[in-house]
């Protein structure tokens, strides 16, 4: 017998089920949300500055070098917004397998073989530059998509779970990648040069984004492209039929599968397209030269985990993520100011995880309260005010 | 080539120390597990104790004290786990991703400017029983951190199989509806299998660093903590199943090293995956087949009604 | 809306005390308060004279007050003696543990193997291990909450006779909770009846008759043969009359066919085998039996969430692939099911889009949602179907159990099916929602809707069906229509005997 497959290890939150709703007040629930999320925050980053002055650093100096680096030193916040850009395209494709009930988190792995495919395709293809760059991006899109198809091929064939498969991938992709770069008819720089290096070749100029000037500052055109499709993913899953089957699959594969919503086709398409954006983030990471005009093995960069993190603090919401996605992009630009500082760099990844535990915690109590309300409700109609007894005599 | 590779006690010795990082961590899980929860952050708490046993055994000079650390940072890390999933409801996938991130974060900043120096531990050979052929050094002849196996593995199962604690930890794996109902405290056993869990990773992690390299690398532990899952899945959620995957994984991370000293060469890249590729093609193999705990990274919450 | 309001009950030792009342009246609660499920906001308990808190299970065990659960008390991986002993605070001994579940079972005639995996056990076997369980820890008072519905008839008798034993010989006290006037007529001693929230009468079951009891529990006057099977009135229901109108279409073709079905389960074991069922257009087929016989299983076939290993289903005369998502629904196949929090609606979203689940299409414009029809087809539904709820777009969560099965009906009935399917329909309703539930089913079948009821309680398929199908370990054991329905000889195929 084949029942429609249950994958043991589901993503399954802890919602109470309340018949009747905890008694609700509004203004008042809303002040104590915001105050939780303010606190939550606050500790966070508090630990963070103690981190820091433990290690014999000055906090009052990073604060500032993470500001210039991010917003106040020239050409900063162009930077920082073009660096937002690739976050974001993996954010927003996190949130695609999200709501479907998938968990992905081999993005670094996707978004890598995206940007070598990405490279592939665009030192080699003639043409004019637009074409070139519509086709190497499409190349970074299908390089990722096919990433995480495996893993979609793996859980819906086998029932491996897409948590570990993903995850393995990852290093899997770095060591494919590693070997690419070591064959030229691969990724391999092709020039005659002398030190190499396992790198691969330069991506000509004419097939990058184009830049805005705005304000002194070079803004990526790839920041457009990430604000589009986030815009695009948010209204399609919120207004659209097929938005619309995929938050039923994610909510009640079981329901979801009684109303004509395949498991394998949903769920796997849902799967592939977050690997295709983080591929295409890959690309674009690659022909915005943010990380340098070349693929090589540590090219990733932490954007892949980074756009994870940000789709979990935008709490899966695509619109969230944009300025969600920014707070990470300074923290990555304003990190780059910290040397001066004495304060090893790595505090910035220090800083953002501690952000996104921060937020996990007021939903989390905001949950509790809610459950104890509920009981304390059931409970107040359980029992009158009338005094009973009920005796069990000998 | 391969009767040479066999036929090599390198192949054995290495082998069996390549494992022990996966046994610890896999037994921690695999106790984590029957108890349903799925803890992704056994990667951090791998790297938390490989980070904490640097320090410790740097500032106090001595091994012991490391893995005392490498206990301790484990539980930690487990502490935040559990008590974020299990008792105030966030959701386990996503606090033990973080928790990874964090840790890698942290641990590559306070190597950064506390710079331990690593106090390595000896080798230790018992006598008449390392003298046997082959397999003698492999597994008597090893650093004497590495024989926590033999007391950590047997733990666990008498723990899980042969106590009331485990019997309970069993019932919150497959029914914990029914566990609270018959009076079993279902989410406090489920933080105490996290607890156990950290401890084992982190001594796992406190092995890497004290005996296995030496030093503490922040990327070190590069995603050993995931195929130390799929060796819980790879062998059907049983004690006996999980170590066998163990030293299939330990083998093929062997492979490289052994090959390079008998004096074959072989593709850099490929024996660096091998690992990876053996826990993905062994989870196609047997993931379908066997059956995970009922309630497996389900949480828990006392319903209303 | 008071679950319990100033309620006095009195235990006494010695006596099996029957706490009657219909589904929401209240005695679960109270149960669950004497068990320590539940926490009272007022009032006061008091055992052997003194006044106690009980704030967990483990409190009211060590009070000597121990409850026989339904569904919820049983590890299915673990052995039966596992079980037993699981939750008790001494250290693990087998082969002592294995002893005394021997012991018991030999003393009260509770036959179960300590070793079996509980997994493997039918229905009233696991009740026996939950009794086990319950009686090692030599509780004065067992509770037994609607334990009947997991039985045949005459596993139940056999309950009722070790429930005597254990009160007349041992001086326990047993306090059994159901809302079916047989039952409590036949194992009682004592009567207390609950109505909303209160006990509203107390009286010997001597005295006691059938129409004093449900009055009591509804507080007006009822016609016992026209509502018999809300208050579990087998004899009721078999005597009276069906007010059935058979519109059985002469059509040649039946809404629903099922031939040769077979499916395995997970572990291998067979959950259908060689399953033939026909359901003709207007008809109500009943299939009768006790859980876990191959119920959940048809059901799900018929959500498109089993694939069958061998046989067909076609609806009107049409073949149906079985397993594939949707295809079911497609087909013109409705469904209630069993537990509607598992297939049946999504508690994430709203009213409206929990009834718009099986067509969006049909709320849709090239594409995307149209809001204004998603509310207005919402509107519709929850004034036509009674569903009570803020507004169309509440969760679906907030919704209570009652209002939650309204728009799982709503949705279904709306799409005009061939076929409808409603798996233990009235599970946990009260008697109001029971007749509801009942005259929908019945309306469907009077448009030509064939109806497949499937349900623990026979004496819903009695007041219901046209004909009686009864299944046992996933075969049809037996086959008769409603005017040769008896319940011996149903309750009998009921229990695997050939009758």
């Amino acid at each position: 017998m084949r029942e429609i497959e249950e994958l043991p290890l589901a993503v399954v939150d802890a919602a109470p089920v309340i018949p009747g709703g905890p008694p609700r007040r509004p203004v008042r629930d809303a002040v104590v949300t915001v105050a939780t999320y303010v606190v939550s925050i606050a500790v966070a980053l508090a630990l963070c500055a103690l981190l820091v002055a433990a290690t014999g650093g000055s906090w009052e100096k990073v604060f500032s070098a993470l500001i210039d680096g991010s917003l106040r030193s020239p050409g900063a916040w162009g930077l920082t917004l073009t660096t937002a850009a690739p976050l974001l395209i993996v954010a927003v494709g996190t949130i695609v397998a999200t709501k479907a009930g998938l968990v992905n988190i081999g993005q670094e792995g996707q978004l890598l073989i995206g940007a070598s495919c990405c490279a592939y395709v665009a030192v080699r293809i003639p043409g004019p530059g637009w074409f070139a760059l519509l086709a190497a991006l499409t190349a970074g899109l299908a390089g990722g998509a096919l990433w995480a198809g495996l893993a979609a091929g793996m859980r819906f064939w086998r029932q491996v779970p897409e948590v570990i498969s993903t995850l393995l991938l990852v290093f899997v992709a770095f060591q494919l990648v590693a070997y690419g770069l070591t064959k030229t008819w691969l990724l391999l720089d092709r020039t005659p040069r002398i030190n190499k290096n396992n790198t691969g070749e330069p991506l000509p100029t004419d097939r990058t984004f184009g830049h805005l000037h705005l304000f002194g500052n070079d803004v990526s055109l790839s920041v457009v492209l990430a604000l589009v499709l986030a815009v695009l993913i948010a209204l399609w899953l919120s207004r659209s039929v097929g938005g619309f089957r995929l938050r039923m699959l994610g909510l009640n594969p079981r329901a979801a599968q009684r109303s004509g919503v395949s498991a394998v086709k949903v769920g796997g398409t849902a799967l592939v397209a977050s690997g295709a954006f983080a591929g295409l983030a890959g690309g674009v990471l690659l022909t915005s030269e943010s990380a340098g005009d070349r693929v090589t093995t540590a090219f990733s960069g932490n954007y892949g985990w980074q756009g994870l993190l940000v789709a979990l603090l935008a709490r899966d919401r695509p619109l969230v993520a944009i300025p969600m996605a920014l707070v990470f992009a300074a923290l990555r630009t304003g990190s780059g100011f910290l040397a001066a500082t004495g304060v090893e760099r790595r505090i910035a990844d220090v800083v953002q995880a501690m952000l996104v535990l921060a937020l996990l915690i007021p939903p989390a109590i905001a949950a509790i309260r809610d459950r104890r309300r509920a009981v304390a409700a059931a409970r107040a109609g359980a029992m009158a005010t009338a005094p009973a007894t009920a005796g069990a005599a000998a | 080539m391969i009767w040479d590779v066999l036929s090599s006690s390198i192949l054995y010795e290495s082998a069996f120390r390549l494992a022990v990082l996966f046994v610890l961590a896999a037994t921690g899980e695999w106790m984590a597990e029957r108890a349903g929860t799925l803890n992704i952050s056994l990667e951090g708490m791998i790297i938390a104790g490989a980070f904490g046993a640097a320090v410790g055994s740097s500032t106090f000079d001595s091994v012991w004290v490391g893995l005392g650390y490498a206990a301790v940072a484990g539980l930690v890390l487990a502490a935040v786990q559990a008590n974020m999933s299990h008792r105030l409801t966030a959701n386990q996938f996503v606090v033990g991703l973080t928790l990874n991130v964090l840790v890698v974060g942290l641990t590559a900043f306070l190597n950064a400017e506390l710079k331990p120096v690593v106090q390595r531990a000896g080798v230790v050979e018992i006598p008449l029983l390392s003298k046997i052929p082959l397999v003698g050094t492999a597994f008597f002849g090893q650093s004497w951190p590495a024989y926590m196996v033999y007391l950590a593995v047997p733990l666990a199962w008498f723990l899980v199989f042969r106590t009331r604690w485990g019997l309970e930890l069993r019932a919150c794996g497959e029914n914990p509806q029914s566990a609270d109902v018959s009076g079993v405290h279902v989410n406090k056993r489920r933080r105490q299998a996290i607890y156990l869990c950290g401890i084992y990773a982190g001594l796992g992690g406190g092995f890497l660093t004290l005996a296995q390299v030496g030093t503490f690398e922040p990327q070190g532990v590069a995603g050993r903590g995931f195929i130390a899952i799929a060796a819980v899945i790879f062998g059907g959620w049983t004690l006996k199943g999980t170590i066998a995957g163990c030293f299939v994984f330990g083998t093929a991370q062997a492979l490289g090293s052994v090959l390079q000293a008998l004096g074959y060469r072989a593709n850099p890249q490929l024996l660096t995956s091998l690992p990876y590729v053996l826990a993905l093609a062994t989870m196609l193999l047997f993931a379908h087949r066997t059956r995970p705990p009922a309630a497996l990274a389900r949480p828990f919450v006392r319903g209303l009604t | 809306m008071l679950a319990c309001d100033a309620v006095d009950l009195t235990l006494r030792r010695g006596e099996v005390h029957g706490v009657l009342g219909e589904n929401g009246a209240g005695k679960s609660t109270l149960m669950k308060i004497l068990i320590g499920l539940v926490l009272p906001d007022d009032g006061r308990v008091d055992v052997r004279g003194r006044s106690v808190h009980i704030t967990d299970p483990l409190v009211a065990a060590d009070l000597g007050i121990a409850m026989v659960h339904q569904h919820y008390s049983l590890v299915d991986a673990l052995s039966v003696w596992e079980n037993v002993v699981l939750g008790e605070p001494a250290r693990l001994d087998p082969s002592a543990a294995r002893a005394r579940v021997r012991e018991i079972g030999e003393h009260y005639g509770l036959d179960v193997d300590p070793d079996a995996r509980v997994g493997s056990l039918t229905a009233g076997q696991r009740q026996r291990v939950e009794i086990v369980k319950c009686l090692r820890r030599d509780p004065t008072i067992l509770v037994f909450d609607e334990p009947t519905s997991v039985l045949t008839p005459a596993e139940s008798d056999q309950l009722f006779s070790v429930l005597r034993r254990v009160v007349a010989e041992e001086g326990r006290t047993v306090a059994l909770v159901s809302h079916k006037l047989d039952e409590v007529l036949q194992a009682t001693d004592v009567i207390s009846i609950m109505r909303q929230g209160r006990v509203v009468e107390h009286l010997p079951a001597a005295d006691a008759d059938a129409r004093t009891l449900a009055r009591a529990m509804v507080g007006r006057e009822v016609s016992l043969r026209a509502e018999a099977a809300a208050f579990g009135l087998a004899e009721a229901v078999q005597g009276a009359a069906p007010d059935l109108v058979s519109t059985v279409a002469a059509e040649p073709v039946p809404a629903l066919r099922i031939r040769g079905a077979s499916v395995r389960g997970r572990d291998g074991a067979p959950k259908l085998v060689a399953l033939d069922v026909v359901v003709g257009a207007g008809e109500i087929v009943g299939v009768a039996g006790v859980e876990g016989n191959g119920q959940r299983e048809l059901a799900d076939v018929l959500s498109s969430l089993t694939k069958l290993d061998e046989g067909t289903v076609e609806v009107a005369g049409v073949a149906v692939p079985t397993g594939r998502p949707g295809a079911m629904a497609a087909a013109g196949v409705g469904v209630i099911p069993e537990d509607r929090h598992d297939s049946g609606c999504v508690l994430g979203m709203s009213v409206a889009e929990n009834l718009a689940m099986a067509d969006p299409h049909g709320v849709a414009r090239r594409g995307m949602l149209d809001r204004r029809a998603l509310r207005q087809r919402a509107a519709r539904l929850m004034s036509e179907f009674e569903i009570s709820a803020p507004g169309p777009d509440t969760p679906m969560r907030l919704l209570s159990g009652g209002n939650q099965q309204r728009v799982v009906l709503a949705r279904e009935l709306s799409a005009s099916p061939t076929v409808l399917v409603a798996a233990q329909p009235t599970h946990g309703l009260d008697v109001g929602a029971i007749e509801y539930m009942g005259a929908r089913l019945r309306a469907a079948a009077e448009s030509g809707v064939g109806v497949l009821l499937i349900s623990n309680e026979l004496e819903e398929i009695l007041a219901l069906a046209h004909r009686i199908v009864v299944v046992h370990r996933g075969r049809v054991v037996g086959e008769m229509t409603r005017a040769e329905a008896d319940l011996e000889r149903i309750g009998l195929l009921m229990g695997g005997a050939a009758a």
